[in-house]
């Protein structure tokens, strides 16, 4: 009998590490149901994609594990970082189990950020990076080989020579500004390329029209454009359709908004370098989904770029 | 036969839009067990604090007949002089923050003598000098923001002071020095008698313009303040600050009982007003509103504060 007990003691003490082991095992804690918050810069069909890819995700992962996924998209009427952060705060208040934003501004957004580290509620940054020193995982293309993709095809269909512009977004987007510094060094590359104006168009394609009608007026040499957003190449090629410089004018946009496809099917475009949102928002659930279960997840996904032409957007 | 507590409440022009922002309170504390937590509550003061100034401001310049549009970008543009004079300059923080403030009160000063002296609308003058300030501003940032704010001044956006974020104590205090002053002073009163009647109120000695250019003085230095406290709140100067600023005042001393036409309403009304307007945009995000119906939402929840305020006090008023 005592020999028996002895054996049971052993059994269980060699089998409890194996037991605890178990439990917390990263990827292990599971829930019956999750509710993720996705903040987007502003309203705007970019963000509606990567709501697309969100809620894709959270289809994905019911139908794998059963549990209830919910993806609240809560966006800023405008591109505004006050207005921003309000909702970031009030969204933290819900208690989320996990929250993905693209930042307007890394510095500025910082003590919302701060915030939802202290209230342990996990984070994915899209679209954008960290502030400096927080560590925070983060999706998105290489913004400056977005960039560079689009500057190179335009000196490349320029023959290495002409005055261009370029349209920046919002100039405090790390995103945007990253793109805008890209297109600059490759400009600088060639001695025969001549930037002679930037625009700002702050994510509005009206914005972008206006000032894109402008800079042509000042400029009646200016023979390419690049831009740092979504919204800015959209508002450049109405501007160019107005003006009557199709043609004249070339035209490497971004991203793969349906009036940019519009525009490389109907040539007032020349073609366009995308990220692809739908799959930011994708990965950022399954990002945010890891984390509530407890696993570690990368530092950084990068979703890639696509280079859309006439001869492979389709019809 | 009516008691006199709720006589008192009758009587009081505050008694409709205090009892509209009751029952959105209720109602929000009710359907979302969100609400109440304390750090929601935190969240909803802290967003209310800088609004509110601006409504303060907007309040006190309505009463008088007047309506500034640029209030706002005053804010923004104070807030990134502030930035620079501390963060490009190296100027003593808190003394980099007074000296925007002063900048306001310039401003306003300027927007005051415009109006006063060249007997133009204030409205229509300060579109244009909206324009003049905002675009200062972008010339000076070309848009970027100015990093690098010292940690020590981010207390007075950040911090807590008595279980309440340090903005919503300072605009708390500059409610209450501007409704001690409007409703307790003869200044005040002069207020409200050229909001009334301008003309009538010069036959009865009141120096008019002197009156008018000073509170235009002060709403700039109250727009400064709640720039550079914003400045404080985010860690960076953002040019953006203040451009949300411009309508939200407006309709909140409009919901509060502040006549556009002048002469009417207090700047504590004005609060209320910008109280409900809080709420709204916090209840939005903790329901999960979809951001396409967030327009149409607060909207109608801002309409029927307003029919609910002038329901409610017509029927007090009968019942008096």
């Amino acid at each position: 009998m005592k020999k028996i007990a002895i054996l049971l003691a052993c059994a269980t003490a060699l089998a409890l590490p194996f037991t605890a082991t178990a439990q917390d095992a990263e990827g292990t804690t599971k829930k019956d149901a999750y509710r993720f918050v996705v903040v987007p810069k502003v309203v705007h069909p970019w963000f509606d994609k990567v709501n697309e890819g969100a809620q894709a995700a959270a289809a994905a992962i019911k139908a794998q594990t059963g549990s209830d996924v919910e993806v609240i998209y809560s966006a800023p009427q405008a591109a505004d970082v006050v207005q921003q952060n309000q909702i970031i705060d009030s969204a933290l208040a819900t208690q989320p189990d996990g929250l993905a934003l693209d930042l307007l501004d890394p510095s500025g957004n910082r003590a919302s950020l701060e915030e939802a580290q202290n209230q342990k509620i996990p984070l994915v940054i899209f679209d954008s990076v960290p502030p400096e020193g927080m560590a925070i995982p983060y999706i998105g293309s290489d913004f400056c080989e977005q960039a560079k993709i689009a500057a190179r095809r335009l000196v490349e269909v320029l023959g290495g020579e002409g005055e261009v512009a370029i349209m920046q977004g919002v100039p405090t987007a790390p995103n945007h500004s990253i793109r805008a510094e890209c297109h600059r060094q490759v400009f600088a590359e060639h001695p025969g390329i001549k930037v002679v104006a930037e625009g700002i168009d702050n994510d509005s394609i009206e914005t972008a029209q206006q000032q894109a009608a402008a800079i042509m007026q000042a400029n009646p040499n200016l023979k390419g454009w690049v831009a740092s957003d979504a919204a800015g190449p959209i508002g450049i090629g109405q501007a160019i359709v107005e003006a009557g410089k199709q043609g004249k004018v070339t035209l490497v946009g971004l991203d793969n908004l349906p009036e940019m496809l519009d525009m490389i099917r109907e040539g007032v475009a020349d073609s366009s370098s995308a990220s692809q949102p739908e799959l930011q928002g994708y990965w950022s659930v399954m990002l945010l989904w890891a984390q509530a279960t407890g696993a570690k997840v990368p530092g950084y996904l990068d979703t890639g770029n696509a280079f859309l032409t006439k001869e492979n957007v389709g019809g | 036969m009516q008691t006199k507590p709720l006589a008192l409440l009758t009587r009081s022009p505050l008694a409709g839009v205090f009892v509209a922002l009751a029952v959105i309170f209720t109602l929000s504390a009710l359907i979302s067990p969100y609400f109440l937590t304390p750090y929601n509550l935190s969240v909803i003061a802290r967003g209310l604090a800088f609004v509110g100034l601006i409504t303060i401001a907007q309040s006190m310049l309505m009463v008088l007949g007047e309506l500034d549009l640029s209030l706002g970008v005053i804010g923004g543009f104070c807030g990134v002089i502030s930035g620079i004079l501390m963060v490009r300059l190296g100027v003593e923080p808190y003394s980099a923050m007074l000296l925007a403030v002063l900048l306001g009160a310039a401003l306003g000063l300027v927007n005051g003598l415009l109006v006063t002296m060249l007997r133009l609308h204030s409205l229509v003058l300060t579109i244009g000098t909206a324009g003049i300030f905002g675009g200062a501003n972008l010339v000076l940032t070309r848009g970027v923001a100015i990093t690098g704010i010292p940690k020590d001044v981010q207390y007075l956006g950040r911090g807590d002071v008595l279980g309440m974020p340090v903005p919503f104590v300072i605009m708390l205090m500059a409610l209450a020095v501007a409704t001690f002053v409007m409703l307790k002073t003869p200044f005040g009163r002069y207020m409200y008698a050229i909001g009334n009647n301008q003309a009538g109120a010069r036959m009865l000695g009141i120096k008019v313009d002197k009156v008018r250019l000073l509170v235009f003085v002060v709403a700039g230095a109250i727009a400064a303040l709640a720039g550079v406290l914003m400045v404080a709140r985010l860690g960076t100067a953002q040019p953006s600050i203040g451009e949300t600023w411009v309508l939200a005042p407006i309709a909140a001393s409009v919901i509060g009982g502040v006549a556009t036409t002048g002469g009417v309403g207090s700047p504590i009304g004005a609060i209320f007003g910008a109280g409900i307007i809080a709420i709204i945009e916090n209840i939005i995000v903790l329901f999960g509103v979809s951001p396409y119906w967030q327009g149409i939402v607060s909207g109608a929840i801002v309409v029927l504060a307003i029919s609910f305020d002038a329901i409610s006090r017509r029927y007090l008023r009968r019942d008096a």
